[in-house]
């Protein structure tokens, strides 16, 4: 019941916003965000409490690795959603909140099924919902790169569509006319009974297909534009949980393939491209010029990350990988938003254009600052135990050398990052003169709370935390 | 059975060779109409030998989605462009070639799937692959959105027909996601076109460079 309610809200504002305006469609869109988030929590505290919840003749099914992802969607929605308004332009009315909604109904609606077909029409619909979020501002560069996201992305998700029909396809050449042989349930039951290489060519299918909404590199290359030219609470949905959406459906397909081929082959997929997609953003991070680029190729960098974690395994590299993803999503998502208010006073993205940013935006800057410490792994924060907990299964687990080439790459892409920032920060004051800072504690109130929350997972965890970990971790490691 | 989806799938191959080959997008894009038709026929085909009615519905959707509606829009997108691409790019020789090409490894990669497959329709898959294979290339490869948009269409052919072939039809709620997908996809790429040729004066994808780095 609780998880209808979750989809419902979400999709039922977007529709009531569709033909709503001014003063009236920021109250609504309030309500819905302020509902979505009550549902996913009361979804999460259910599901940790009581086992998996099962809705619409187990259509709709959410274990611990939904619940998980179903509190993250909703956290980050809601801190996405309180800096939405500042967003709103006069002449383009209603068209912005309904599709947020629906964006964020979709990726609900991807980690709460069961049935990994509508899973997957599910995960193009955050393409579908997004593209037209990517071009809201309807610049020559925000058009450029939703044309990219929406070809790159709508082929990518072919290919995982081809994954998914020869899962099914291996399902009733081996055991007949299984009934619901698309629910996830029913394939990780029959699993260990799959031709195992038919499995394999379709989790490669399947890795690349939901890698490109994932941001892996070689199939990146969409994910920088539109980030960049997303409104800064897309970006922040984007960044923090549009691909974590992506990689939570590699995963769910992850013990599949164990289960049928053995543990071997995604492992080195997974270790494969979270070294690449490492590489390639440190390199990324060093070349580039435009602060959300810079912020949008660190996503590519930690999605990288938590994809060692995966192939590393084990309790402390799945559990570690997990606790990333929610980790990331949070840093990032106050970062994306604080850029877009950088952007606004500023009026350029081009690092040169902000640099020496802490004179004239003290407030703003000092948020950046703590935030981005966060991102880069820093104690008190949750990312430096997430991280640590990633490479050291990579050491324990029997990867050293993979483990080390991935540390080094790392602490590259973490020099990167750490000199743009201080660019951006501390650099020689630009020429240009920000719009004197709109400040106010309520505006900082969200990011306040989900910077608190990355201390809380880096210093303290919360009773339960730990126990929750291992759930997910058993559902995914098999 | 076998002879009938053979006979289809590799019409659809060469029709699919025909669309690489032609370089006039009036030309194509009735060809790509023909390969409609034809993944309706193999649908409807399957359909009746296995017993299956909804691939006749499935094969009915098909005729409407992607031999009508699809080509419509696409024309409306193509109006104005000129028939061939201005610049006189890569001979569509070796396109062909490269697309010969692609069937073998299709055939390859398909090894698999044909191994563990017990049906009489095991023989067209390798060829529904080689038809994805190649709308791949052409989307990778197409000079303007048109041609991108025709490679995704031939592409997701090929996975529909591979599909259709190997599991004798999906359930439903994912059928109908996947047709609602291509439409959606189709009709937004039509509203990006039109803003990018507001924007650029044309669609040719060589004008698309403002993002870098």
């Amino acid at each position: 019941m609780t998880l209808i309610v979750l989809l419902a809200v979400p999709l039922v504002g977007a529709l009531v916003l569709w033909r709503a305006s001014g003063s009236r469609a920021t109250v609504l869109h309030g309500l819905t965000s302020a509902f979505t988030l009550a549902a996913a929590l009361g979804v999460a505290v259910q599901v940790n409490r009581g086992g998996p919840l099962a809705a619409v003749d187990g259509l709709l099914r959410a274990d611990a690795l939904s619940a998980w992802m179903i509190a993250l969607i909703g956290v980050v929605a809601a801190l996405a959603a309180t800096e939405a308004p500042a967003y709103l332009r006069p002449d383009a009315p209603g068209r912005f909140y309904p599709l947020f909604h629906l964006f964020v109904f979709t990726m609900l609606l991807a980690v709460s099924t069961d049935d990994v077909g509508l899973m997957w029409v599910a995960i193009e619909g955050t393409t579908l919902a997004s593209v037209f979020l990517v071009n809201f501002e309807r610049t020559r560069s925000s058009l450029e790169a939703s044309y990219k996201y929406l070809l790159i992305c709508s082929v990518g998700i072919a290919v995982a569509f081809l994954g998914t029909v020869l899962v099914y396809f291996a399902g009733i050449q081996q055991f007949g006319d299984e009934a619901h042989a698309l629910r996830w349930t029913t394939v990780v039951r029959l699993a260990p009974g799959l031709a195992p290489r038919v499995i394999e060519l379709a989790f490669v299918f399947l890795v690349v297909g939901y890698g490109t909404k994932a941001g892996l590199a070689p199939m990146h290359t969409w994910l920088p534009d539109a980030h960049s030219e997303a409104p800064a609470p897309v970006s922040a949905l984007m960044s923090g949980v549009l691909l974590s959406v992506g990689v939570y459906a590699v995963l769910r397909f992850k013990p599949v393939v164990d289960l049928a081929a053995g543990p071997e082959f995604a492992r080195r997929i997974l270790l494969a491209l979270g070294l690449v997609s490492i590489a390639v953003a440190a390199a990324f991070l060093w070349t580039s010029t435009n602060y959300k680029r810079t912020l949008a190729y660190s996503s590519v960098e930690h999605i990288g990350l938590v994809c060692l974690g995966l192939g590393f395994g084990g309790v402390w590299g799945t559990a570690g990988a997990l606790l990333h993803i929610a980790n990331h999503a949070l840093a990032k998502s106050v970062l994306f938003v604080l850029s877009g208010r950088i952007r606004k006073a500023y009026g350029s993205t081009e690092i040169s254009a902000v640099s020496g940013l802490m004179g004239p935006m003290p407030f703003t800057g000092g948020g950046f600052l703590a935030a981005m410490l966060a991102l880069l792994g820093l104690p008190p924060f949750g990312l430096f135990v997430s991280e640590v907990m990633i490479f050291a299964a990579g050491f324990t687990q029997g990867f050293p050398f993979i483990a080390a080439v991935g540390l080094i790459l790392f602490v590259i892409a973490f020099a990167g990052l750490l000199r743009t920032t201080h660019a951006i920060l501390y650099g020689a004051p630009s020429s240009r003169h920000p719009v004197v800072e709109a400040g106010g504690w309520p505006r900082a109130i969200p990011l306040a709370g989900a910077l608190a929350l990355l201390l809380l997972t880096g210093l303290a965890w919360p009773p339960g935390l730990a126990a929750t970990l291992d759930r997910v971790a058993a559902i995914v490691a098999r | 059975m076998t002879t009938v989806s053979n006979l289809l799938a590799f019409f659809g191959l060469v029709v699919t060779l025909l669309i690489v080959w032609r370089q006039s997008w009036p030309a194509r894009r009735r060809l790509f109409v023909a390969q409609s038709l034809l993944l309706a026929a193999l649908a409807s085909a399957v359909g009746l030998f296995a017993h299956r009615r909804a691939l006749l519905l499935v094969a009915a959707v098909v005729v409407v989605v992607k031999a009508w509606v699809i080509p419509r829009v696409l024309s409306r997108i193509g109006a104005g462009a000129p028939v061939r691409p201005i610049a006189p790019g890569r001979s569509s020789g070796m396109s062909v070639l490269v697309a010969g090409a692609l069937v073998v490894v299709a055939y390859v990669i398909m090894l698999p799937v044909t191994a563990a497959a017990e049906l009489p329709t095991e023989g067209a898959i390798p060829l529904a692959f080689a038809i994805a294979l190649i709308g791949l290339f052409l989307c990778v490869t197409g000079r303007d959105a048109l041609g991108h948009i025709l490679g995704f269409l031939v592409f997701e052919n090929g996975i529909f027909g591979l599909a259709i072939l190997a599991t004798y039809g999906l359930p439903g709620i994912v059928e109908a996601g996947v047709f609602l997908d291509v439409l959606v996809i189709v009709l937004i790429m039509e509203a990006v076109v039109v803003e990018v040729r507001r924007e650029h004066d044309s669609i040719e994808v060589d004008r698309l460079r403002e993002l870098r780095g």
